[in-house]
Parts: structure tokens; sequence; C-alpha cells
């Protein structure tokens, strides 16, 4: 009877899709004790340093690979959130130490104190380790994540040095080229209607996001200073556009239309390769506080996932040493202008002469330890709404202060219920 | 063909199609709900536990900001007008391009689905680029060609959304042409050749033979592009930079995904996402009753 | 010619001349972003061709990075989710138009049903069913799931144009000796040839586009298809612009090319009026 036709026609059909795909199909994820597997959120110049390295190390050790896997910082967090809940995941999970706190609540990284020697980790300048509820969770090889003043040189010979300079000098370097009234050239811009590109300024007018119990201090006058300074340069001086974001800034810069940027350590690259003569400077003193305008300094490394077997930890624990060596480290810091955390790779000759690096280290010297606790996230989720307020004047830096304590602690209550 | 063998080729038919879709969705969907009587978040996402309709609760009550109330009136606003526009939009082009004498019909059919077949998160920041204030085409558009002042559109609520609404707009009428094109094919060209005999205003045909005609097809896609629009997260928050100006850009979806994922609050974003399966589901049995889309040809 | 029709005739051009100038536009954006140099998303000029404009980016994507294994992958699943779903709905929309049976209708409804959750919402138990069932890193696990995803906007649209043919046609043929099946695959199917490249048109959109689904189950990179590819060029502040956007136009190309071969059948213009009378 025909229907059989169509059967027949229709499960040949089903078999061969079924045959074809598991014949090209890869293979499972890493219950191999030979491959590690590596989840990170670097940017490719770094991915490129990394599989160099990773490469090196597959040859000291024939038999063993090592595969390193690209996601987006927040990609990275929630696909390794699932995959870790399911009992899956990568063995290592790269990224900045903000993970850690969500990780350890959820139990799904494991403790690395006891898996190294006391005299490796003292090798460590001391913010590379990251510690929390009493346990190490995180190593880093990198160090930074901070905000820097970067400047065009060919617009700008001396960078200033503090808030006041800047606004006089800005005056001087925002202009109207072509005379159509419109501003061709700016003296800064940057991405600041995000608050992680506010806090330096907060910090500059003597303000921070917590306390030492991870409750929000949002209510401070170092909020409501910071964002009047970030006002008047806008509003009265219209030395930074009116409108700005990440992106904005960004092209303002590599087109040369903006002497100066505040962007963070993971731009240069991109502006080495734009063709601009830059250079980098520490953030400016704010003079009303005598205080220098600090960053959030966040050590960049690694967490193991709690599903990894015991046998394969020793095997991981190797692969991260090597990461960690002092050459490994200066190899990465040559060709990124990223900051070592071996204090051997620290006090290398490279690491102290370099231009770059020499102003970068006097930034983060300058800048504070970014929080770990999950809670800074309802911080900057709090933080947003009443800043851009501000921004677009529906509130004044005070109100905004007020609102975002208020909202602050109204969203770490909800997420610690 | 006997009863039961038609019986049996139903079966063939509809079985495999079932199958995978329950496996598929039908355990998360069970999952879900599950969820979203429970306490799963960042404190309790191994041990959650049952704890009530405590989250739907909040998702009704809780003073967020902004509240459930404006997202949800925005959300049916944001849908309403793609929706229309869509559908207005790709059924006028599809029945400029249904004429016989207009020439270049392939070229320009394929420039027009252009915006559908492009990626989409480049083409939507492209579009937020273009809504820049001062560097934007499209400020740049209406100063110099229209004498009109530029507009702030990224800074203020409304016109944020309205920047959203029209990028949506230029993604989605692709696709409404396209399923018109179809449709149109099914209608017989004597009938149009009948109405003109009679006299009838291009009015008269449109409304009386036109659309009744292209309805059984166009319904599926509007019930559909209605859904897909109203959870179309995407691009609303690429435009937007999510949600900004602060967090009034937000649809229901871009509201679940900050308010609950940011914050790990995942028995929340459960409930509301339950509330939104709900509000659509009630508007497709009102939808499909209206136009009586379930209904088989025979029964016509 | 009357001016009416002439008058006509300009009013069709120009709008749409300038509905495919507003179509293309961004477009053009996203070319000028991959020509330029040095990963730049915006510009503050206006030039579709930019100063200093290169091929770097599209050399650079076969050169550094895997796009062609990416293509393969996408062009692999896409083409096996096309056929799967021009063949399931096809039947099963027939079904739901011709028969009617117990469940009918909620079948209907339920397929409807399906489309309604934000997909985010669905990833974790998405995640534990597939690893369940041994689909994690293959290419069976994003299939299944994408045809399943098709499916209900495809059923249902081939069941609303399989409406509009008349059920006297079947008749016919079933008189002239053809049994259901028969009548359905040699009369019905070649009628309902527009509907027929809508579903194939956005199966394979529907998984040619796709990214959430993929980026859970293809955690091999050597599977990825072209979204995941893609998306490994974001980074929340270093972006790779220039190779987006080149990926972005070159991976625009099979999707017009499918559209090209396919529109003909789309407007195919085989009526019914030619087959009725």
């Amino acid at each position: 009877m025909r229907p059989y036709h169509a059967h027949r026609n229709r499960s040949v059909w089903l078999a061969s899709m079924i045959l074809s795909s598991w014949v090209f199909s890869g293979c499972q994820q890493s219950q191999d004790p030979n491959r590690i597997i590596i989840w990170h959120q670097m940017r490719v110049d770094e991915r490129l340093v990394l599989a160099d390295q990773l490469n090196q190390f597959m040859e000291l050790h024939p038999g063993v690979t090592v595969e390193e896997i690209y996601k987006e910082t927040e990609e990275l967090r929630s696909g390794f959130i699932i995959a870790a809940i399911a009992g899956q995941g990568p063995d290592l999970v790269y990224g900045p130490s903000d993970q850690v706190g969500p990780f350890e609540v959820m139990e799904i990284i494991d403790p690395l104190e006891t898996l190294f020697e006391r005299d490796f980790l003292e090798s460590f300048t001391p913010e590379a380790l990251t510690y929390y509820k009493g346990h190490l969770y995180q190593i880093a090889d990198k160090l930074g994540n901070h905000l820097t003043l970067i400047y065009n040189r060919h617009l700008l010979q001396e960078p200033p040095r503090t808030n006041l300079e800047l606004m006089e000098t800005g005056i001087g370097l925002t202009r109207d080229l072509d005379g159509d009234g419109k501003t061709d050239q700016y003296a800064l811009t940057w991405n600041y209607t995000e608050p992680f590109f506010f806090i330096p300024f907060m910090t500059g007018y003597g303000g921070w996001v917590m306390d030492e119990e991870g409750a929000p201090t949002l209510n401070s006058p170092g909020t409501v200073n910071g964002l009047k300074f970030i006002q008047k340069l806008r509003d009265s001086l219209r030395i930074i556009p009116g409108e700005a974001d990440y992106n904005i800034a960004d092209i303002l810069f590599k087109d040369g239309r903006s002497a100066m940027i505040i962007n963070g350590d993971w731009s240069w690259a991109g502006y080495e390769k734009a063709g601009i003569d830059f250079g980098v400077a520490p953030l400016p003193q704010i003079r009303e506080t005598g205080l220098w305008c600090a960053p959030m300094v966040s050590p960049k490394g690694y967490s193991l996932n709690a599903n990894v077997p015991g046998e394969k930890r020793a095997l991981v624990i190797e692969l991260l040493r090597f990461l960690m060596r002092p050459d490994v480290q200066l190899q990465t810091a040559r060709e990124l202008w990223t900051m070592p955390t071996r204090r051997d790779a620290i006090e290398s000759d490279f690491v102290q002469t370099n231009e770059i690096l020499k102003n970068s280290a006097i930034q983060i010297r300058r800048g504070r330890t970014m929080p770990v606790v999950p809670e800074l996230r309802a911080i900057w989720d709090a933080m947003r709404p009443a800043y851009q307020a501000v921004l677009g004047g529906a509130s004044t830096p005070e109100e905004a202060a007020r609102d975002m304590q208020e909202l602050a602690l109204r969203k770490i209550k909800e997420m610690n219920e | 063909m006997n009863q039961r063998s038609s019986r049996l080729f139903i079966a063939f038919l509809v079985l495999p199609a079932f199958l995978i879709l329950l496996a598929v969705v039908f355990y998360p969907f069970v999952y879900n709900v599950v969820i979203s009587f429970s306490n799963m978040n960042l404190r309790h996402i191994k041990d959650w536990a049952i704890i009530g309709p405590h989250q739907y609760v909040k998702v009704f009550f809780e003073p967020t900001q902004p509240n459930f109330y404006a997202v949800f009136l925005k959300t049916i606003i944001w849908t309403v007008v793609n929706l229309l526009f869509h559908v207005v939009l790709g059924v006028f082009l599809a029945l400029l391009l249904n004429q016989k004498e207009v020439r270049g019909k392939p070229l320009f059919r394929t420039l027009l689905i252009l915006p559908w077949a492009i990626p989409q998160y480049i083409v939507a920041l492209t579009w937020r680029g273009m809504f820049n204030y001062e560097y934007g085409s499209i400020n740049l558009i209406i100063t110099k060609y229209l004498s009109l002042p530029a507009v702030e559109w990224l800074k203020s609520p409304t016109e944020a959304f309205l920047a959203c609404i029209l990028t949506n707009i230029w993604l989605g009428f692709p696709f409404m042409m396209v399923i018109a094109l179809g449709a149109l094919q099914s209608i017989p060209y004597e009938l149009y050749e009948a109405a003109d005999i009679d006299g009838a205003s291009w009015w008269h045909k449109l409304t009386r033979i036109t659309i009744p005609l292209i309805r059984p097809v166009m319904v599926p896609a509007i019930t559909l592009g209605t859904v897909w629009t109203f959870n179309n997260l995407n691009i609303v928050w690429l435009v937007s930079n999510g949600g900004e100006p602060s967090d009034q850009t937000h649809i229901l979806v871009s509201f679940v995904y900050k308010a609950a994922f940011n914050l790990y609050r995942y028995g929340y974003a459960a409930a509301l996402s339950m509330v939104i399966f709900v509000i659509l589901l009630l508007f497709s049995l009102y939808f499909m009753k209206r136009t009586r889309a379930t209904e088989a040809a025979y029964q016509a | 010619m009357s001016t009416k029709r002439i008058l006509r005739q300009l009013l069709t051009y120009l709008f749409l001349l300038v509905f495919t100038a507003i179509a293309v536009y961004p477009i053009l954006q996203v070319v000028t972003i991959s020509l330029r140099p040095a990963d730049r998303l915006l510009s503050t000029s206006l030039e579709i061709i930019p100063a200093n404009a290169t091929l770097d980016n599209y050399v650079g994507l076969f050169e550094d990075r895997p796009f062609l294994v990416w293509m393969w992958n996408s062009v692999f699943v896409s083409v096996v989710v096309t056929l799967t779903g021009v063949v399931l709905a096809s039947t099963t929309g027939y079904a739901f138009s011709r028969f009617d049976f117990i469940g009918r209708k909620i079948g209907l409804l339920s397929l409807l049903t399906t489309q309604m959750f934000p997909a985010t919402m669905l990833l974790l138990p998405l995640y534990i069913v597939l690893i369940r069932l041994g689909l994690i890193n293959t290419y069976m696990g994003v299939i299944v799931i994408y045809a399943a995803t098709a499916l209900p906007f495809t059923i249902w649209t081939m069941k609303g144009y399989y409406d509009t043919i008349p059920y006297s046609l079947e008749e016919a043929a079933r008189i002239d000796g053809c049994n259901q099946f028969q009548a359905f695959y040699k009369v019905i199917l070649p009628l309902a040839a527009p509907a027929l490249v809508i579903t194939a048109l956005f199966s394979f959109m529907t998984a040619w586009s796709e990214y959430l689904v993929a980026a859970q189950v293809l955690q091999d990179s050597k599977l990825w298809t072209l979204p995941l590819g893609l998306k490994s060029f974001e980074a929340n502040m270093s972006t790779e612009w220039g190779l987006y956007g080149a990926s972005s136009i070159i991976v625009t190309v099979p999707v017009v090319v499918l559209f090209l071969a396919l529109s003909r059948y789309l407007v195919s213009g085989l009526t019914l009026g030619s087959v009725k009378g």
C-alpha cells in the first residue's frame, strides 16, 4: 500500500541524517585525562600569545593537549554556570576576579591554596591571588584591567596632572576647526555614561562603592562631586562630547578628533594598530581633595572547575605552573604591555624601563582593587539608572546619589533572598 | 482509502514533528514552571526549594524601576507598532513587486530582503551609530536635507524607544514581504480580471479580493510575528545599549533578562517568563478564534 | 498607455527605489566597516568607501581564522534542517489542512505555544536534556532543535497555503486513479510551491543565523557554526569590527544566493487558474 512507500522514504531519510551527523560529530567534552580545556574571555592578541604559550607547554608534555576556547565575558559567566551546574564545563576558567564571588557561592569552583606550595604563592604580588571567604580561588597572570589617561602626542605633549590643568588645557584643545559652529576636536572623550568609567572621579573626590562588609556606600560626597565635575566638563566647559558611549569615544580618539581618552589597558594595542602616536599617563589628581583618581584594578586569572576529577588535577596544576613562569609572563608583557604578577617578572628590566608599563604601574599603585563579592553586580546595576538620569538632566547629583544607594540596598536584598 | 490506513497516514505525517518538540521544548517548559514557584537564585542554586507563588507576587507588586505595568504597556506599543508597519510595508511592497509590468523585479526583491539576510548584531549596532546625536547619519540627513533640528535620539526615553522601533521595522518588513509575495500567488488572476470587468476600484479589489485571499497564509505570519516581536530581546538591547537611558528603554523580555539574569534571580525570571507566556497565549487564542485559523480546508 | 498607467508605473518605481535605498544603506555601512582598517565600528566621516580602505579583513578572515570550517558546519546544519523542515512541514501541514482528527486543534495550538518562551529561559533545562540524550557537541543536537524551532511556523504556513487550494482538486485526482498520497504529491504539492519556498527559506535562516542554542550545544570549536564564529570576534570592549563586518557580508551571500535560486518558485505564477480551467 502506498503509505508504506512514504514511510519507507521518510525512515531512510531520517536514518541517513542520523548516520551522517554521527559520522561527522565531534567528540564529547573533556573526560579525557590528557586533554585540558580552558575557557577564557581574552581578546584576540591575548589569545594569540596564549596559544603560543600552550604550544610550548604541549611540546614539553607530549601526549597532552590543551585547548583554549574564547567566550565573550557575559557568555563566559553564564555559560560556565550552566555547564558547571550540570556537572560539565572546562577544567579552567579564566577571567577577571569579580567572577570569583558568584562562582564560589554556587560552589562551582574549588580552592587552590592546598594545591601549591607556600613559597610558590609568596612569589606572587599579593593582588594577584584572589582570596574569598578565606580560600584562594583564583591565581592571576595579569594585573590591571585599569583605566588610564591616554593622549594623542600629536595634539598634546604633556598630559594634565590635576583636574584644574585638565580643565585649563582642555579649553584650548577643544576646537572648531572649520568654523561651522560644531566642535571638531574635543579635549577629552570617554565612555562616561558607564559607571565603571565614572569610578575614578568618584574615588578622586573621596568616595567608594562599598565598605568592608560589602554594603554599598554610594550616597557620599565623592559620588556627588564626581558627578558635578563631569557635568561641568560637559555642560559648562564643553570639552567632552555631549553624548558618548564606548564606540563613539573610541572612534573619536582613533580619528584624531580627541586629544585624550580615558580607556583601559585592553585598548592600547588597538590605538597602536590605528597608527596613533599615543602616550599612557596616570589619571589626574583632584586638587580640591588632594586625592588621585583611582580606577578599579583587577587581576585576571584562572579558577579551577569543581567538576575536575582528582586524578586530572596534577596535570592542570602543572599547566598553571607553566603559565605562571616569570619568563612566560614576560613574553606576554612584551607583546601586550600587561603587568605580570610574579615578583621576578615585575622586577625585570623590561617592566621597569618600558614607558607604557612604567605609567601603568603608577596607575595600578594608585588604583583600588575591584571587590569580588557578588554584591558588586547589584551595585553596578543600581548606579547605572541614577547616574544616567543625572546626565540626561532628569535628576540632580544629590538626588542621584541617594537613589543609587537605595536601589543598591534593594537589589542586594533581592539577590540574597 | 479506509479509515485505518488514513489514520496511520496522519500519524506518520504528524508524529515525528511532535516527538521532537516534546523532548526539546516541553521538558524545559515544565522545568520552568516548577522553577517559577521556587526560590532559585544565587544563594540557592543547587538546593532550591518550592516556596509557592512568592515570585509571582513579586512580579506584579514589586516596586521596580520602571514598574511592571509601564514596561508591559511599552511592550504592547512595541509589538503593535512594529507589526503594523511590518505587515503594511510588506504587503505594500509585495503588491508593487507582483505587478506584471515592473522591470528588474529580481533585483529589487533581492535588495529588499537584505535586512533579513544580514546578521543582526552588527547591523543593529550600526543603526545605533546612525542615531548618534553628533555623528549619526540620521541627524545629518534631518538637519541638512529636512532643515529640522537634530534629535537627541539615545538620550531621552521616548526617542530611544522610537529608535529601537525604527530599527526593528527596518529589520522586519522583508520577512512579511516574502510571505505576502507567496500568498499573492494563490490568488487566481481571473478574479482580478472579473473585478476589472465589473469596474471595481483598486480599493475594492484590495479589500474584497486580495486581503481575504492572502489571509490564510498571512495569519500564521502575523500571529507568530506578534509573538516573536513581543519576545525580541536583541534589538531593544543593542540599540539602547541595555535599556539606556536609565533602564527606561525596556520591553518585558529585556527587563526579565536584566533584572533577573544580572542578579542570578532565576526563580523570579521564570515567574516573569510564565507571565509573558500566559499573556501571549491569551492573545493567540483570541486572535486565532477571530480569524478562525485552526479550521481545516474542507470545513470552510 | 494611459496616463493612469504611466503614473502608476512611475509611482511604483519611485517607491521601490526609495525603499530599496533605505534597505541597502545600513548594509553599505557594514561594507564600509569591513573595509576600514583598525576596527572602527563608527566613523566621523560619511564616506562609503573609507580612506585607507583595505581588504585585509577579508583576507584575514580566511587566513587567521577557521572561517571555512565555520562555513562548512553552518552549511551542513542548515541544509539538513532545511530539507528536514520542508519534508516534515509539507506533510504535517497537509494533515492539519485536510483531515480532522482528535487533538488537531490542540496540536496546532501547542505548536504555537512552543514559540512563546524567551529562549534564554530554556537554556539550562535544555542543556540538561541534551546531556542526557548525549547530544551535546553533536550536529544532531542543533539539527534537532532547529528543526523543532522552525516547525511551528512552517507547518502552520503550509497549512494556510493548502487551505487556499480547493479540495476538489484532490477529488478529481482520486477519480483519475491516484490514492491520497499520490494526489498530495503530484497535484497539491507543486501548487504549494510558494509556501514550500517560504518554508525552505525560513528553516534555512533559522539554522543559519541562530546563536543561543548553538552556543550551548556546540562546545568544541571544530563544530562551530558561523554565528558562533562571528561571536568570537566580539569582546566586551575590544570587538574586532573589521573582521566582524567582513564576515557579516560574506555570511549574507549564501542567503541571498538561496533566495535568488528559490524566488522563481515563490512567484511561480503556477496559479490555480491554470489548473482549474
